[in-house]
């Protein structure tokens, strides 16, 4: 017999023992192929409107683009099937007795059953792409332009399918049963993605300085630190955004990284040749064992038991809102508990729990050094400034201080949302200011850090927290990027105390820097050619939308760029804002998201100060008197309402607006002044509280006790937002 | 031949085979016996190639059979509790087997079927253990390998199935070149159809020999004496291994040849006296204690 002809004919006998498998994934892709394809095609016949890209490009795009995110999640699933299907016959003794008495040696028999499994999912996913394309075709809306995309697609899926199997075949080769298999499936599809999980917490944990940029944009579960060895990693990485903050990234999102295509081969193949050895080694007595190699058993315990016992602490200390006792005890309780629970599975049995007991002692102290590094920062992460001759360039966001975020605006329709530190972290690069790494060394000495209470009610009226949340009234966060020269990011978020004199100047010296203007708004970076076709412009008492030429945004951005650029902390934390400038950009969508005159805000509130005075002057001459105030006569009356304060969660007190379910306290707090006298004087002494969003957290000019509605005589006048009172000014009368 | 030298292998902390050296001769039927436990399982899957010894080697004909496929071509093992592929009928498994053993014999096996009575297109997982096992060993002789190594393979089955599946080792035993080794726990299944034995206890084996060999030398005998003092005479004079007396019929084991037991009996001229046949039990008995074994309690 030739060798060849029986490797063909185990593959078949295989295919033919497990028909079942393809038989369930061919009704299985039904759900995760046609179905979804059918829907969203018909639903984009119906209502094309509501849709910003072709139907064309839903088919090419869309589903055998971004939708391969999704698939692949089923796709798993079935390399699971068909490798636990396949190579579960380990686990039965009367089956690997059969087998391995029978004349053909373990390489074929493998092989075998590994191709046959890749067909049991290949066979019927093929089918029903095909069916999907012929579905696509009926409606005409494939093309040729279709068909790589198409090709790719099924590529890639089966990229994913082996590399998944190949984990789970390893699983199965491990182990000596069924049920351990599936958990050591688990375990070794997934197992960087929670140790990049458990980083991030720890680090959240422990470190107060630990902050995370760069990953919003591509996966929260995977850490740039941690090795993706793991598929689930791998393809959460694949499939995450490449973006960085540009359009052109932006774009990519409906395209996985093709570069990080071969890094998932190179994977699949090493996965798949250890599958293969460990097959061939393992021995055939391993048959209901936990474990085919006992001498790998201390090794999976301690990997599985360590992460999972800190884990379980931070679930706890979660639970118990960040509190220490509640996280050692989740700790030494889940560590004791997952010991003893993998002695038992390990043993198969209960008399084996106290087994291994070095083992236990070795594994405590693991897990106490591993908690007393983090707990006392030996490693010193918090306290860590880069010498200045590492540095290529520093990144700053000052929290909550004019934070611009920007959406990005995919070709194809969608949006990337990018948050202002974000931005900042990545755009921003300031050289040649030594105040920037003064203040970073000041403030990792320091170690400020808001302290954390254990929350119970009357706390508030406690001596110790009312001081406590005293002296952190001064006190603020400000980001740090580090670009090294060897090409590394490193991230720090330090707590540092405004009250401090020498803190405030180097702050205010970052501030007043050109590079910190210039890549912390996204309008001025050269790579964001805003085109927008008019401007939001809210005063005091004034709010309308100017439409602008190209010449007239051209000048717009040149003045209000010139201006802003020189814009210090100090007028910021000590003047009073003319109004506010947001860009707007027409829009032919009529979704939620669209403003009521049809334009989209692209980039969110620009401040305008009375010292911006080109600016101010420009939007005059375009028909907006940002300065223009309001007399008593232009108003009707003046409602003017006590806000509540409302008791927060972590014990703080705010004051609040008190509307809707509060209607009947509202009623009892609202007062309406009609005097023109006495509404001349509330005119006098209020400020739009549009203009606290972004600059309030610095600035003591918004007095939020009272919320001031203002009802013009002419209803067209009716301005769309609220005022409160300067800080000092409210009038006598007021109660 | 199939050879295995200094063999041991080891379950965690049990030692299952401990140093067997035993050597299987072509064109017997070899049994292997031994208490439960005693390793004749593990043995029979180390010789068939699923095990690994820990030590020590197995050959089959001169070639190792652990991880040798062209090895493993000329056996063919049926363990105690038979594979059956899900919904496979008879004819399945006999296409199933022939991809790998390419001198199965179709027609044979379906000639056989019929002779057993039983049906080439139903299900294997609706028949009775027994049926399960006639079915094995169909399979097993009609893959016209060289050794076949059955592993409790007469349990389960009834006295004329044992009867019908002996004689069809019979018949291959006179046709071809046919080697079956059966294991059990029970002599009396064996002793009718096995050429030579091999006891395994505790992982080691006893002893190994051919059946006639052993017959030569022990004897059962039945005889009256004329007189108890010549009784006495005699048993001074001859190897007893056990005697009992009925009446004035006494029944004695003696080890040695035939004539020279018989010699000496007649030199005290009994009434009567007669060889009878040995059972495999009372050999075993025998022999064993010359080792200093007390088997009966062992086996038995």
């Amino acid at each position: 017999m030739i060798s060849k002809n029986l490797f063909f004919k185990l593959v078949k006998q295989d295919f033919k023992k497990r028909i079942w498998c393809p038989i369930l994934l061919f009704i299985a892709f039904i759900l995760f192929l046609e179905v979804p394809m059918i829907m969203k095609l018909e639903n984009i016949i119906k209502f094309p409107k509501s849709y910003s890209y072709d139907i064309r490009i839903y088919v090419r795009d869309y589903f055998f683009g971004a939708d391969a995110a999704m698939v692949a999640a089923g796709v798993c699933a079935a390399a699971f099937l068909c490798a636990l299907s396949g190579y579960s016959y380990l686990h039965a003794r009367i089956q690997v007795d059969t087998y391995h008495s029978l004349p053909v040696s373990r390489t074929q028999l493998f092989w075998s059953k590994y191709l046959s499994g890749i067909l049991q999912f290949f066979i019927p996913f093929l089918i029903h792409v095909l069916i999907c394309a012929g579905i696509a075709a009926n409606k005409n809306v494939f093309s040729m332009e279709t068909v790589p995309f198409m090709v790719s697609y099924v590529e890639l899926q089966l990229i994913i399918f082996v590399l998944a199997y190949s984990v789970s075949v390893i699983a199965a080769g491990l182990t000596g049963n069924i049920i351990i298999s599936i958990m050591g499936t688990g375990i070794l599809f997934g197992y960087s993605t929670f140790l990049s999980a458990l980083k991030m917490t720890m680090f959240n944990r422990f470190l107060k300085t630990y902050v995370v940029y760069g990953q919003q944009l591509d996966n929260r579960m995977i850490d740039d630190k941690i090795w993706c060895f793991s598929p689930l990693s791998m393809i959460l990485k694949l499939f995450s955004y490449s973006g960085r903050a540009t359009a052109e990234a932006a774009d990519k999102l409906f395209k996985y990284d093709d570069s990080y295509v071969w890094v998932l081969i190179a994977a699949a193949i090493v996965y798949t040749l250890a599958a293969y050895i460990i097959y061939l080694k393992r021995p055939s007595e391993a048959v209901g064992k936990t474990i085919a190699f006992p001498a790998i058993e201390p090794v999976i315990k301690t990997l599985i038991v360590i992460p999972a016992a800190f884990f379980c602490g931070i679930f706890f200390s979660e639970t118990a809102v960040g509190s220490d006792r509640w996280f050692l005890f989740g700790l030494i309780f889940s560590f004791a508990l997952l010991c003893i629970l993998m002695e038992i599975v390990f043993r198969l049995d209960f008399r084996g729990i106290l087994m291994h007991k070095r083992q236990f002692l070795l594994n405590a102290a693991c897990v106490i050094l591993i908690y007393l590094i983090f707990r006392n920062d030996v490693l010193g992460y918090d306290t860590y400034v880069p010498a200045d001759d590492q540095l290529q360039s520093c990144a700053v966001s000052i929290d909550q201080l004019l934070p611009l975020s920007r959406d990005i605006y995919r070709q194809n329709g969608g949006r990337l949302y990018i948050g202002s530190d974000e931005y900042r972290m990545i755009n921003m690069e300031i050289q040649g200011n030594p105040s920037v790494m003064e203040l970073a060394r000041k403030a990792a000495k320091e170690k400020l850090s808001y302290r954390s209470f254990e929350y119970y009610d009357g706390i508030e009226k406690t001596d110790l927290y009312i001081k406590t949340r005293e002296k952190e009234k001064s006190y603020r966060q400000v980001s740090f990027g580090y670009k090294l020269l060897n090409g590394e990011n490193i991230y720090r978020r330090y707590v540092i105390d405004l009250a401090d004199a020498e803190t405030l100047k180097l702050l205010s010296d970052i501030f007043n820097d050109y590079d910190y203007k210039l890549g912390s708004t996204p309008m001025f970076k050269s790579g964001w050619n805003v085109t927008f076709e008019a401007v939001q412009c809210i005063g005091n008492f004034k709010s309308d939308v100017i439409r602008l030429t190209p010449e007239m945004q051209s000048k717009m951005i040149e003045a209000y760029q010139s201006e802003y650029t020189k814009l210090t902390l100090d007028t910021v934390i000590n003047t009073i804002p003319s109004g506010t400038i947001e860009f707007l950009k027409t829009t032919e969508e009529k979704d939620a998201n669209v403003n009521h005159k049809g334009y989209e805000i692209y980039i969110g509130k620009m401040y305008v100060y009375p010292q911006f005075t080109k600016t101010l002057a420009l939007l005059k001459e375009y028909g907006f008197d940002m300065e223009e105030k309001l007399t008593a006569e232009d108003v009707k009356s003046v409602s003017v309402t006590k806000n509540y304060d409302e008791t927060q969660t972590d014990g703080s007190v705010q004051s609040t607006y008190s509307t809707g379910e509060w209607g009947e306290a509202y009623e009892k707090n609202v007062v309406e002044y009609t005097d023109k006298k006495q509404i001349q004087q509330i005119l006098d002494s209020i400020v739009s509280d549009s203009f606290s969003w972004s600059i309030g957290y610095y600035t003591d000019f918004f007095d939020e006790q009272y919320t001031i509605e203002l009802n013009m005589e002419d209803s067209k006048d009716e301005l769309p937002y609220f005022h409160c009172f300067v800080s000092g000014k409210k009038p006598e009368f007021i109660q | 031949m199939i050879t295995a030298v200094h063999v041991k292998k080891q379950f965690d902390k049990v030692l299952a085979v401990d140093d067997v050296t035993v050597t299987i001769k072509e064109r017997q039927v070899f049994g292997l016996i031994g208490t439960n436990g005693a390793g004749k399982s593990t043995f029979l899957r180390m010789v068939s190639g699923i095990l690994k010894p820990d030590s020590g080697e197995i050959l089959i004909d001169e070639r190792p059979v652990y991880g040798n496929p062209k090895a493993k071509a000329d056996i063919f093992y049926i363990p105690d509790e038979q594979y059956y592929l899900p919904n496979a009928t008879p004819r399945d498994m006999a296409h199933f087997y022939k991809d790998f053993y390419p001198k199965f014999d179709m027609a044979r096996f379906d000639e056989m079927l019929a002779r057993f009575q039983l049906k080439a297109r139903r299900k294997v997982n609706t028949f009775s253990k027994g049926m399960k096992k006639q079915l094995s060993v169909l399979i097993g002789v009609c893959a016209n390998t060289k050794y076949m190594l059955c592993d409790e393979t007469f349990d389960g089955l009834d006295p004329v199935m044992r009867q019908a599946v002996k004689s069809v080792f019979a018949g291959e035993l006179a046709e071809r070149d046919f080697t079956p080794v059966i294991v059990s726990h029970n002599l009396r299944e064996l002793e009718d159809i096995c050429d030579s034995v091999g006891i395994l206890h505790q992982g080691g084996v006893l002893m190994q020999k051919d059946l006639e060999e052993m017959k030569l030398n022990i004897h059962n005998i039945q005889c009256v004496f004329q007189s108890p003092d010549d009784e006495r005479a005699a048993f001074e004079l001859l190897d007893i291994i056990k005697a009992d007396r009925r009446g004035s019929l006494t029944t004695f084991t003696a080890r040695g040849a035939e004539e020279e037991i018989m010699l000496k009996l007649n030199s005290f001229t009994p009434v009567f006296s007669e060889i009878l046949p040995l059972t495999l039990e009372e050999i075993f008995i025998s022999e064993t204690e010359v080792v200093g074994y007390d088997i009966k309690k062992l086996i038995f």
